[in-house]
């Protein structure tokens, strides 16, 4: 070992010259040789170990995750009241490079006015980049990175997520990340208060909480809230093509909305995609929502017309 | 000495006819070798596996069957149910006959080698000769798949293969003929027969008693030649540092590279097998074979079927110690340039077993020879046989140790500068 050692740096002196006649041979037998014996002895876990085995024996064994780690988003709710802390602000939407977020807002029953919260928030989970950007950018802190990882499925319906499946109450976000909510906290359920002033009834509440439970409805997310253990869109869903469904009329919406100004009021022919984003041609799956979008966007206008 | 077990006297068919009798033995050894070759390799390269990760500071495959045993299984599997792809430019019949060609002597050498105390499938008097030529075979099967996959990285590996087993088959055959010197015979199965006794005067001590450690490795002449031997199996078996022929950081996989599934097992098993003969094979030859203490023993108390399950278990253990050695070697040694190789097997090797037989010759001159064959030069006939044999290791030791200093001394790199490490 050097007599000067700098911080962080660990110096290893293997201490020999170059080596001629065959004693290289030796010297690298005598090397590979003590790493046999050290591999029965203690796990390598220290730096300024150099031998001893560092396998880890992954299903059973664990290490655990950084804090900071990230994998795919998830929308935090208030333990307490059940409001999500998500006010449809659309900065994530804008944000993801991928474009996955789909976001629509809740409007007041009675007055039909927008309010601070979300009506349906749509996640594909099988497109997100995990870049982390939305939970970056969210003003609320409503959006954040969970570290589930373990998501293989054997199809891609549950990994478009809605509402019920990104919720996750704000105890489990404290329990992954400590350090970060410690220091989000209060301003986050600050600016919680402020939504929930100009949200009424159910309006904001995450929907698990929002109504009672019916009997067959499939477990609620927040019962396999448990850290980086189940994966978080794992279960079957029955209700995917109704969220698929409604995925696509987000879309569709949104795609009539920046295309309503268009002169031509005729029906936009079916499997033409309308709208700003040019899709891959020969992608079944795009030509599929291509094909919804086109076909909502043409009946909306014709009924906005009649 | 029954050199040979015959089967049919195992199994008492004295009614029927001769030829079938022949025919039931050939096969029935041919099953038991071969199987037993099919079963070692798999343990070869589950105990390979294992060790070589453990060096590596990992655990190796420990998930299928307990330890992981019944990985090689799940391989096994795994490569039968792969697709079988022939590159459409490849000539699709010698594609095909390739690793067959490859495979086929590797499986022939197991029946002349002498396996324990009268097991030995085939006694040849030219064992030596036999085990040269068949051996050299498979190269051609190296140079088949190369050439028949049509790929550039398969041609460069099958010519890497081939030059390095024609330039270390030489220093490896003249090492055995050493040996073949000192014994008097090409015969394999003698080989063992003769490494009987104590270390180095092996029986010519009247009185002293056969411990069965008479090897030729504690002779200078074999240690010399066992060495080189060695060094040469691990050339001839493509293992490291000599896996030149099918570096995978540099040319894919040599001239597997174009093979799949079962055809590329059978390389895969042909050169594990090949392993393990050229294991057995020194282990013949310069350890004793299935000489060891208690042996002769047994044999002597009338048990001599008790006597050949040791001997077989004393030859397995040799065989399989020498196979752990090549591990460890390729744990340790990184794979060699190809200039290395050859200057390496040309410059050393080949000069080394030369100045190994002159040695042996002289081996044989001193303690064989009598005053009058001498010119009665030298006063031999008055001493003892282990006299003669102390001054026969002493002359040829003094000659070994002087040739191998002076080999690596000419033939030393000028020294290098001192490599200035910035603080
Ligand atoms: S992590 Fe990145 S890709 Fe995934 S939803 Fe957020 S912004 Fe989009
Ligand atoms: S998750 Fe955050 S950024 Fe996205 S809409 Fe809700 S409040 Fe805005």
């Amino acid at each position: 070992m050097s007599s000067e050692q700098q911080p962080g740096v660990i110096v290893v002196d293997r201490g020999h010259p170059a080596t001629r006649d065959g004693r290289g041979l030796v010297r690298g037998i005598g090397v590979v040789l003590r790493h046999l014996r050290d591999a029965f002895g203690p796990r390598l876990e220290r730096p300024e170990q150099t031998s001893g085995v560092f396998t880890v024996q992954y299903p059973e064994e664990r290490t655990p995750l950084p804090e900071a780690s990230r994998n795919l988003p998830i929308l935090l709710f208030d333990d307490d009241s059940g409001h999500e802390l998500c006010t449809s602000c659309y900065q994530c939407e804008r944000i993801c490079p991928p474009q996955v977020i789909h976001i629509t807002q809740a409007r007041d029953p009675a007055s039909g006015k927008a309010v601070p919260a979300i009506d349906e928030f749509i996640l594909e989970y099988d497109a997100c980049m995990s870049c982390g950007l939305c939970a970056e950018v969210c003003p609320f802190d409503a959006i954040k990175m969970d570290h589930a990882f373990e998501l293989s499925t054997a199809t891609r319906d549950p990994l478009t997520v809605d509402r019920v499946g990104l919720a996750r109450p704000v105890s489990y976000y404290a329990q992954l990340a400590p350090q970060a909510w410690a220091e989000a906290r209060d301003g986050a359920m600050k600016k919680l208060q402020g939504s929930r002033r100009r949200r009424t009834g159910t309006v904001g509440m995450t929907p698990a909480r929002a109504a009672p439970a019916p009997a067959d409805a499939p477990a609620a997310p927040i019962a396999d809230a448990a850290p980086a253990g189940e994966p978080a869109g794992g279960e079957p869903v029955p209700a995917s093509d109704a969220k698929a469904a409604r995925l696509a009329a987000i879309r569709a919406r949104n795609a009539a909305a920046t295309d309503a100004p268009a002169p031509d009021a005729a029906p936009a022919p079916a499997g033409e995609p309308v709208g700003g984003e040019p899709m891959p041609a020969g992608d079944a799956k795009a030509a599929r929502l291509a094909a919804i979008r086109a076909r909502n966007a043409a009946r909306q206008r014709e009924g906005g017309d009649a | 000495m029954n050199r040979t077990i015959v089967i049919s006297q195992i199994l008492v068919i004295e009614q029927a006819p001769g030829w079938l009798v022949a025919a039931l033995n050939h096969a029935i050894i041919a099953g038991v070798l071969l199987i037993g070759g099919a079963i070692t390799m798999m343990l070869q390269v589950w105990v390979e596996r294992r060790l070589i990760a453990r060096m590596q500071d990992r655990l190796g495959p420990n998930r299928v069957g307990p330890e992981g045993i019944l990985q090689s299984i799940a391989d096994g599997i795994k490569m039968f149910t792969k697709e079988d792809i022939i590159p459409r430019a490849a000539d699709r019949w010698v594609h095909l006959l390739a690793p067959i060609v490859a495979l086929a002597p590797i499986a022939m050498m197991l029946a002349v080698l002498p396996w324990g105390r009268g097991l030995v499938a085939v006694d040849l008097e030219v064992g030596v000769l036999y085990i040269a030529a068949v051996s050299s075979i498979s190269g051609v099967g190296l140079m088949m798949a190369g050439w028949g996959s049509r790929n550039t990285f398969a041609l460069l590996g099958a010519m890497r293969s081939i030059a390095q087993l024609i330039a270390y088959e030489i220093p490896l055959i003249i090492a055995l003929l050493g040996i073949v010197l000192l014994t008097g015979g090409m015969s394999l199965a003698r080989m063992p027969e003769l490494q009987a006794g104590i270390p180095l005067f092996g029986s010519s001590i009247p009185g002293a008693p056969d411990l069965g450690l008479g090897w030729f490795i504690f002779t200078p002449v074999g240690l010399l030649g066992g060495i080189i031997f060695f060094i040469c199996a691990l050339a001839e078996g493509e293992r490291t540092p000599f896996d030149i022929p099918e570096a995978d950081s540099e040319i894919v996989a040599g001239y597997m590279t174009e093979y799949s599934g079962m055809k590329f097992a059978v390389f895969y098993i042909a050169q594990y097998l090949l392993n393990f003969a050229l294991a057995v094979l020194s282990a013949v030859v310069f350890l004793g074979g299935w000489q060891g203490p208690g042996v002769a023993w047994l044999a002597d108390a009338g048990l001599g079927a008790a006597a050949s399950l040791l001997s077989l278990l004393w030859l397995l253990l040799k065989a399989w110690g020498l196979f752990m050695l090549m591990v460890v070697i390729r744990a340790a040694v990184p794979r060699l340039r190809v200039d290395q190789l050859m200057s390496f097997a040309w410059k050393y090797l080949l000069p080394l077993a030369l100045v190994n037989v002159a040695s042996a010759a002289l081996w044989v001159g001193l303690t064989e020879w009598s005053s009058i064959e001498w010119g009665n030069l030298l006063p031999v006939d008055g001493l003892a046989p282990w006299q003669r044999i102390g001054v026969a290791a002493l002359v040829t030791a003094v000659i070994n140790l002087g040739a191998t200093r002076w080999v690596l001394r000419i033939n030393r790199a000028p020294a290098a500068a001192p490599v200035v490490v910035p603080a």
